[in-house]
């Protein structure tokens, strides 16, 4: 029972930092992003050869890492997305591209093998006679104090406002002065270092490997759908309820069985509310 | 002569071509990779009878293909029944599907209707790989019949369906019920209001796309003599739009065209394997940006009007 | 003799709008009726009521004495009662021809004719004849909404709902959309029921006009009465609208 609790609050963790990434860009700058699990993967290969290759300290590696990305996330928008931003469909197949493109990067850079990063907290606790290891906890901790930093920059900076308010009503913040391109570039590289972070959270203990940032993507697309396109508390409660209902389904039941919820979980929501169950407004 | 009565001469022209091909190229390699685009040409066309007239884009298409095959697969292994059975029960599965994920979406528009159908079919693909029991999993089930003797002659059996379902849906098309889709697609509220019960049309139509799919699905596990989970995947549901989109979306014949163009290309290209994603993409790509009329049926319409 | 269109108490709320409002009158057959009111007078909500476009809260519809609500639009289009849209959007990509072929395949008139060959007939009857094999696209807005009530008589109604038919038309375009749809009147034996916003030749087109505001009938009469209305004043109060010129 505190396994379930434990195991479906990390899930849930990454998969709100992975979905709050996601439904940010889209609220703010109407991107699909479908780059976005490529940059989890880009978190996880980052930490790896910053600690293996460059030899920096776990910790520093980390940060340098989000940091890189979420840079990296700046770039793409400024040079391949605001080209093309007029067609949807057309920002859609360019984050496509990009995705497999660095999937295929790190393929060849890194091969197919499963890469070892090494924990951060390499302890494993017994509570209540379960063992539970330092690393997942520190995963929880990690996703917590991420998105209770987003939602209190959100809340009390200027550009935090600024961002909410474009989110809300990008043409009024414009005739308020709010640069509304500049403010896509700097979502989307908050919600790619998002990413990344929660790619450097779990590298420990997940495979490493070129196409580790499907899976990802998919759930945060799911979460994303049944909590509303663009809501941030939908997407928040979205992942509490995927994560806790995979790992409740794949602890009773099978693994399979959990993988199911997701696809199961979008197929309700279109026929039920389509705009998902928070969402203000329709999503297309 | 009409445009028409060229376009029936044009198909038999293709139809003739696709009945000397084999004997021309007489290796087993060729014909399998005909046999094959055959089968995708079938999917590609019943795809475009309903997302290409009503506008209404499923991205689930697999779904129907997968519960085809599986239909043929439990047939013929689970319950040793002939293959032909298959060829029978198969289609009516697959509009069992249709009904079943029509009636739900009935109201759903554009992307949510895609993704609606989508997760259907990815649904299906996790329920195979959860009862593995039954459908062997990701293995599949192994050791089909086949339908025929020889593989020459499971490729005209299959080109012989293809060119009766390609002859019936372009005949539909062609009459009141494809005036009535096209309309659905340009407006349903006007369709509405002009006496058209739009939700029968749409049922209608999801079915009769099920129906070719389900067929084609039960050709190819007939043919493959086995089936897999990777029948149900969003892969394949999104190369067939590819096909659609290249060989010109609404006309029927196109996306035929579209299934035995990209067939062979992919299979010319075989070496490069890794890099066929891309090739996909960057046909899709160059598609949607410079041809959205597609290349195929824009190409033969220009060459009609050359004809005298 | 019974009315051919009977509403009873027709209701309708949009979350905290009540944006009908027990709404009550009849048709007698043969008559051209006008309704009146600002914009937000929930007149178009009342014909998407009629058409089935949207379901009551509650009240009745009686056609002919059966009832309508609950009925979906293709089937209430199929016992008699078609309408035209305020916002003409007509099926791209086909021909004018076509856009109306569609409407003959409704199954109350799918039989009654080959549908390419009345669709053809239709459209000389409402001026578009030379414009049949044309893309739908190109037409121009005044064609447009001949157009609408061509697909409209296709399905041989007994009651036309005409929405805003006159609305955006040019000063040269309106005198003659009045006469075709007076012409029409006449030919076809129709009741007609036509929202418009404000209007001159709306005045002299219909026997009666029933005014409404904030989703309630506010008066019946002639269009002399009407215009005189203390209530109907009072709702164009501040509104420049050359209805209350016609004194």
């Amino acid at each position: 029972m505190l396994q379930i609790l434990i195991y479906g609050a990390v899930i849930s963790s990454i998969y709100a930092l992975l979905a709050v990434g996601f439904t940010l860009v889209f609220g703010v700058a109407r991107i699909l992003n479908l780059a976005h699990g490529a940059f989890y993967a880009l978190g996880a290969y980052g930490v790896y050869t910053l600690t293996a290759n460059v030899h920096l300290p776990l910790w520093l590696a980390a940060i340098v890492a989000v940091v890189l990305v979420g840079l990296l996330g700046v770039l793409i928008e400024r040079v391949l997305v605001r080209p093309l931003r007029r067609s949807m469909l057309a920002v859609l197949l360019i984050t496509l591209a990009v995705a497999l493109m660095i999937e295929q990067v790190l393929l060849l850079a890194f091969g197919s093998e499963a890469r070892n990063v090494p924990s951060l907290v390499d302890v494993t606790y017994h509570l209540l006679g379960v063992d539970i290891s330092g690393q997942r906890l520190f995963a929880l901790a990690g996703g917590i104090v991420v998105l209770a930093g987003l939602w209190s920059f959100l809340q009390f900076t200027r550009l935090g406002s600024a961002i909410l308010a474009v989110s809300q009503d990008a043409e009024a913040a414009q005739y308020m002065g709010i640069p509304s391109d500049r403010m896509y570039s700097i979502v989307m590289g908050m919600s790619a270092g998002m990413a990344a972070a929660a790619g450097v959270l779990v590298a420990p203990f997940q495979s490493v490997i070129p196409s580790m940032g499907l899976l990802p993507l998919v759930k945060a697309f799911v979460i994303v759908v049944v909590g509303g396109l663009g809501s941030i508390a939908g997407s928040v409660v979205g992942a509490l309820l995927l994560g806790f209902s995979e790992t409740i389904i794949a602890f009773k039941i099978s693994i399979e069985w959990s993988q199911i919820v997701s696809v199961a979980a979008v197929l309700v929501t279109l026929v039920l509310r389509p705009a998902g169950f928070f969402g203000k407004r329709a999503a297309f | 002569m009409t445009g028409d009565r060229i376009d029936w001469i044009g198909a038999l022209g293709a139809l003739a071509l696709l009945v000397v091909i084999p004997l021309i190229f007489g290796s087993s390699y060729i014909i399998g990779v005909m046999t094959v685009a055959l089968c995708y040409g079938m999917w590609a066309a019943s795809w475009d009878f309903m997302s290409g007239l009503t506008g209404r884009e499923n991205f689930g298409h697999s779904l129907f293909i997968g519960a085809g095959a599986y239909t043929a697969g439990f047939l013929d292994v689970n319950f040793g029944l002939s293959p032909w059975w298959s060829l029978m029960a198969a289609p009516l599965v697959a509009v069992l599907f249709g009904i079943l994920m029509g009636f739900p979406t009935l109201r759903l528009r554009g992307p949510y209707f895609a993704l609606a159908m989508l997760s259907g079919s990815a649904v299906m693909q996790n329920l195979t790989i959860i009862f593995s029991v039954y459908t062997g999993g990701q293995d599949g089930l192994n050791g089909l019949t086949p339908l025929l003797d020889s593989t020459l002659a499971q490729y005209y059996l299959t080109l012989g369906f293809l060119a009766a379902s390609g002859v019936l849906l372009r005949l539909i098309a062609n009459s009141p019920w494809g005036l009535i889709l096209r309309a659905i697609r340009g407006d349903e509220a006007t369709c509405q209001a002009a006496g058209i019960n739009v939700n029968f049309y749409k049922i209608a139509s999801l079915m009769i796309s099920a129906a070719v799919a389900g067929l084609g699905g039960a050709l190819y596990a007939h043919y493959q003599l086995q089936v897999g989970p990777d029948l149900f995947t969003v892969v394949l549901s999104i190369n067939i739009i590819i096909m659609v989109y290249v060989g010109g979306i609404g006309s029927i014949y196109g996306p035929i065209g579209g299934a035995l163009l990209l067939n062979v290309l992919t299979e010319t290209l075989r070496g490069l394997s890794e890099y066929r994603l891309w090739v996909y993409t960057l046909v899709l790509v160059v598609i949607l940006f410079f041809l959205p009329q597609g290349a195929i049926a824009p190409l033969w319409r220009r060459i009609r009007r050359v004809l005298p | 003799m019974s009315a051919l269109l009977q509403v009873e108490g027709l209701n309708k709320h949009f979350g905290g709008l009540h944006a009908v409002r027990d709404v009550s009158f009849s048709l007698q057959r043969g008559s051209i009726t006008g309704v009146l009111g600002p914009n937000g007078a929930g007149k178009t909500t009342m014909f998407n009521l009629l058409s089935g476009f949207i379901r009551p809260d509650s009240g009745t519809v009686l056609f002919d004495g059966s009832p309508l609500v609950g009925l979906a639009p293709h089937q209430i289009v199929n016992c008699g009662v078609a309408r035209t849209f305020q916002l003409a959007r007509p099926f791209a990509g086909m021909t004018v021809l076509e856009n109306v072929e569609v409407a003959c395949l409704a199954r109350r008139v799918r039989h009654s004719g080959a549908p390419r060959a009345r669709a053809a007939a239709l459209l000389d009857q409402v001026g578009l004849g030379s414009q049949a094999d044309n893309e739908v696209d190109v037409l121009p807005y005044g064609d447009l909404r001949r157009l609408e009530i061509a697909r409209a008589l296709a399905t041989r109604p007994s009651l036309l709902l005409l929405d805003e038919p006159f609305a955006g038309l040019g000063a040269g375009e309106v005198g003659p959309l009045a006469d075709l749809i007076r012409a029409l009147h006449k030919s076809e034996g129709l009741t007609i029921l036509l929202i418009e916003h404000k209007l001159r030749e709306f005045m002299q087109l219909v026997h009666e006009i029933i005014a409404m505001d904030f989703g309630e009938i506010i008066a019946v009469g002639s269009a002399a009465e009407i215009v005189r209305h203390p209530r109907v004043i009072e709702a164009y109060l501040g509104a420049d609208d050359p209805v209350l010129e016609l004194g």
